[in-house]
């Protein structure tokens, strides 16, 4: 499982002595980086890369080690180069080179190489595999193989019409499905009465008269698999079996292989991962690489800010994408254009927008680039663009009154003040999430963060906004700082972090306590 | 992790709020709560997702102190729109429990090792402490159904809890277990069903009391007493744990724990003391009663990332059900960060501190059958690639990725 050819953008072509160990390794416990493991990043070439054990003397790739080793035993080898190395290699850990990915932080790395190739695979690979009884594509081999192995293999009916591939899942649904209580209340009188010692909480009750079959009450559209005969279509269904029928839509399966519009609209829901172009957006525009400068950025909100509605701005966006992208998804890119693009709008209800669902305005946002470069260049630009005046009078109108005295240093967190602390703020958080951005944030980054005495002023029992209780004596023991101590502890770790996307680099396991 | 960006933003906003200036400086706030809405809007991908929930429960745990007006501001706009939990039907609510083997682990695992604890009782008495409301229970019938040639009486409990968390339902256990008592006698087992009003706040004493009186009548008369705890376990309050602090920071005790404290291990000492068949024991292996904020806000984004990525591989973003899952979790979010004293239920501890109090209560965990181990494996193979089971000594635990997800252990009494 150790693989020695690791590291940037190594290809299958790389010639690197496989230094394995032969001693017999105890399997680590999955679950757990271990915390003094080497964490890797291997380039999404050799992830993908199908034949990456090569053999050094004449090139040919194989899928895995122990096929390489056979093979070499053939060219006859001398004893020493046939050896392999016993040095002990140590333990790796494998993160996702996509940013934007959950497994691209060390902290959710994965200890298996095949994991992190099926996990980059399946996640951010083509699928090319497709079940030809379903629609469900596949972008690793071995899941398609297992799908196909069950699909359409067992089928249980329930008498409303769901179809199910378990058995567990079908009895749980018979037990609860109201056809049931139909075929019930038909047996009824052919039943022992219940027993007679029951006091008045046990209760052992037949149901009323049945409710339709579920099957009475689909839609036009799905031809409605046959009602059982015991249903009596003609009762009027209670509002609470209607919504339980809904949800079941989404499940049934035509009982037929023949194509019908139900099968269609499910198939499409269910392929809509790979095809919605709304997650193409998300996923494109997660993978704009991480060196893009914030200074990019600016300008991006600076040729947005100049129209501020709240109109697409197509032409603008393929040109801005090809300057800033090294990614290779540029044609991804390309096409996701036609999504909201992301505009300034500091309207009115701003305030809310933060909690506010789909549909309303906020879906300007819902193309979000990188957030760690959001937080660094939005927040410079949120700062430099302003707000318009009816922002302050909505708040003012929210009634806020500072009630705290007023603090000792009334001037220094003023607007500019915090302007230029927010750009070192910013510039913090860059460095701190790996963007390696040109600074010498870190320094910076721990001074604002543990801050002078005098910013949390003498007294602050008040304001325990988190409810962390800052210590009496204040400065940088307080709660607060702790916080941002313990932070930075984490961020200066990330922060030796030369490189972004692709090469190695080691990161301190950063959350994984217990 | 753009995680932690979150915080600094947030940590600025603050300090920034301590001289006061900042109150009147909405267009700041504003900013940043623009910023803020760009890193983690509610519909982005499944990490911007979570964020958003994450943040969510911050601003709604500050606008609690109640120093700062805009935030609250905030939080009540936020808490018209937020939270609002589907309730699901008892169909819908099967489907659900079945997107991934979250929940269907714990009840392979779990009736099995019931199904050979009982085997050979002419009565089975189960009490079902569970937070998805006896969904595994047809399973349960099922194979006492199927597997037993001497087919028992059963008898089923439940704490009609009064607490609500997700999943909800939109029936009542009287309802529900109508239904239930419906399946059994499909297949031809005679069930009875019982609700016991009992509240985890209190460590289901009501319930503890009746059953009690039942052992004292009933005895020992061929009867089997299963206690199924499945994600239960957890919403009884646990002592005020001593954590591993920062000398810095004090330790913050909200709430008051004489009450509250040893109600955990109290619950585990009267089972003990009902004498029962087995006791399985099912539950997320994660640990949130750290007092330190920042700790278990570490540890809650250190779990909570799992079921929004296991949903994530098959269900489209507009699915309802990965809605409804998501409200749940963010739900749960909330509850962690947001709330402190008994409104915090959410108290996961992980596996080994649970066996250590099921063993301090005079439990002995017992392995689970070959057999189970197998059902469970094949469960597992039906769903997504990245689910996986490991064995740790006699327990089980669920995998994603990886990572541990869902421990599920099975006690006898010494």
């Amino acid at each position: 499982m150790n693989d020695s050819t690791a590291s940037g953008d190594s290809s299958s072509g790389n010639q690197t002595v496989p230094t394995k160990s032969t001693a017999k390794k105890k399997r680590n416990l999955p679950g757990m980086p271990d915390p003094e493991a080497e964490v890797i990043a291997l380039s999404p070439k050799t992830l993908l890369a199908t034949n990456r054990f090569v053999c050094e003397i004449c090139n040919k790739g194989f899928q895995r080690d122990q096929n390489l080793q056979l093979h070499r035993r053939g060219h006859n080898l001398p004893w020493k180069l046939r050896q392999r190395s016993t040095k002990e290699v140590k333990k790796r850990v494998y993160v996702c080179p996509e940013p934007g990915c959950i497994h691209h932080s060390p902290t959710r790395a994965l200890g298996d190489l095949t994991g992190i190739k099926k996990h980059f695979c399946r996640k951010h690979g083509e699928k090319k595999w497709k079940c030809e009884k379903c629609s469900k594509n596949y972008a690793v081999q071995s899941d398609w193989k297992a799908h196909s192995k069950i699909c359409g293999s067992r089928e249980y009916k329930c008498d409303c019409g769901t179809l199910f591939l378990r058995r567990d899942s079908f009895i749980t649904h018979r037990a609860f499905c109201d056809a049931l209580s139909g075929e019930c209340a038909k047996n009824n009188t052919a039943l022992a009465p219940p027993s007679t010692d029951e006091d008045p909480k046990i209760q052992s009750v037949m149901p009323s008269p049945p409710p339709p079959a579920v099957a009475a009450t689909s839609p036009a559209p799905s031809p409605p698999p046959p009602p059982p005969p015991q249903a009596s279509p003609s009762a009027p269904p209670s509002t609470a079996m209607v919504s339980s029928v809904l949800p079941l839509q989404n499940l049934e399966l035509p009982e037929s292989s023949s194509h019908n519009p139900t099968a269609t609209r499910i198939f499409e829901e269910t392929s809509m991962v790979s095809n919605s172009p709304a997650n193409c957006s998300s996923n494109s525009l997660s993978s704009i690489n991480g060196s893009i400068g914030s200074n990019v950025l600016a300008s991006l909100f600076a040729s947005s800010t100049s129209s501020r509605s709240l109109q697409p701005q197509e032409p603008r966006f393929p040109n801005l994408f090809e300057t800033m992208a090294h990614s290779k998804q540029t044609s991804d890119i390309t096409l996701c254009t036609s999504s909201e693009p992301i505009s300034l709008c500091l309207e009115m209800n701003q305030g809310s927008s933060i909690f506010k669902t789909a549909g309303q305005e906020c879906r300007q946002y819902t193309t979000p680039l990188q957030p760690a470069m959001s937080a660094t260049a939005l927040l410079q630009k949120a700062a430099q663009v302003g707000v318009a005046a009816s922002n302050a009078s909505v708040l003012k109108g929210l009634g806020l009154v500072s009630s705290l005295s007023p603090s000792s240093e009334p001037q220094r967190w003023g607007r500019q003040e915090i302007e230029s602390e927010g750009a070192s703020l910013a510039s913090g958080l860059g460095l701190g999430l790996g963007l390696g951005l040109a600074c010498d944030g870190g320094s910076a980054l721990t001074e604002l963060m543990l801050g002078t005495p005098s910013v949390f002023g003498p007294k602050h029992a008040t304001l325990d906004l988190l409810g962390l209780g800052m210590a009496a004596s204040g400065g940088p023991t307080g709660g607060l700082s702790a916080i941002m101590q313990s932070i930075n502890d984490g961020l200066d770790v990330a922060a030796a972090a030369a490189a972004f996307g692709g090469g190695e680099y080691s990161g301190k396991d950063m959350g994984r306590s217990s | 992790m753009a995680w932690f960006s979150h915080i600094q933003i947030f940590g600025e906003f603050r300090r920034c709020q301590l001289h006061g200036t900042i109150i009147n400086d909405a267009t700041l706030a504003q900013q940043i709560l623009w910023v803020l809405n760009n890193i983690a809007p509610p519909d982005g991908d499944s990490n911007q997702r979570l964020t958003c929930g994450f943040l969510r429960a911050i601003i709604a745990r500050a606008a609690k102190s109640g120093t700062c007006k805009l935030l609250t501001a905030m939080a009540n706009v936020h808490t018209n729109l937020a939270m609002n939990n589907h309730k699901f039907s008892i169909i819908e609510l099967a489907s659900f429990v079945d997107l991934t083997p979250w929940h269907r682990f714990g009840y392979t695992a779990a009736n099995a090792a019931i199904l050979e604890a009982v085997e050979g009782y002419s009565v089975v008495h189960i009490v079902d402490l569970s937070s998805t409301h006896c969904v595994q229970i047809p399973t349960l019938i099922d194979a006492i159904a199927t597997r037993f040639e001497a087919v028992p009486l059963v008898k089923l409990t439940v704490a009609g809890h009064t607490e609500d968390f997700p999943p909800m339902l939109d029936l009542s256990y009287e309802e529900l277990g109508s239904k239930l008592v419906n399946f059994s006698r499909s297949r031809n087992v005679v069930m009875e069903f019982s609700v016991i009003p009992s509240s985890a706040s209190n460590g289901f004493s009501s319930l503890i009391e009746q059953l009690r009186m039942q052992h004292l009548i009933h005895g020992e008369n061929g009867e089997a007493l299963v206690i199924n705890s499945h994600m239960m376990l957890h919403y009884i309050p646990d002592e005020t744990l001593p954590v591993v602090q920062n000398t810095s920071s004090p330790q913050i005790s909200v709430e008051t724990c004489s009450s509250n404290s040893f109600l955990r291990s109290m619950f585990l000492e009267a089972l003990r003391s009902l004498d029962p068949t087995i006791v399985i024991l099912v539950d997320e292996d994660a640990d949130f009663t750290s007092n330190n904020l920042v700790h278990r806000l570490r540890s809650a984004y250190n779990y909570l990332w799992i079921p929004f990525d296991t949903l994530d591989t098959f269900l489209p973003r507009g699915s309802k059900q990965r809605q409804w899952y998501e409200a749940d979790i963010c739900w749960k979010i909330e509850n962690v960060i947001a709330h402190e004293g008994p409104q915090r239920v959410e108290r996961l501890e992980p596996k080994s501190k649970c066996a250590q109090r099921m063993r301090n209560a005079s439990f002995r965990g017992i392995s689970f059958s070959e057999e189970a181990i197998t059902e469970v494996k094949s469960m597992l193979d039906e769903h997504a690639a990245g689910w996986g089971l490991k064995r740790e000594e006699e327990d089980v635990v669920l995998t994603w990725k990886g990572h541990n997800v869902v421990f599920a252990t099975a006690w006898l009494p010494i």
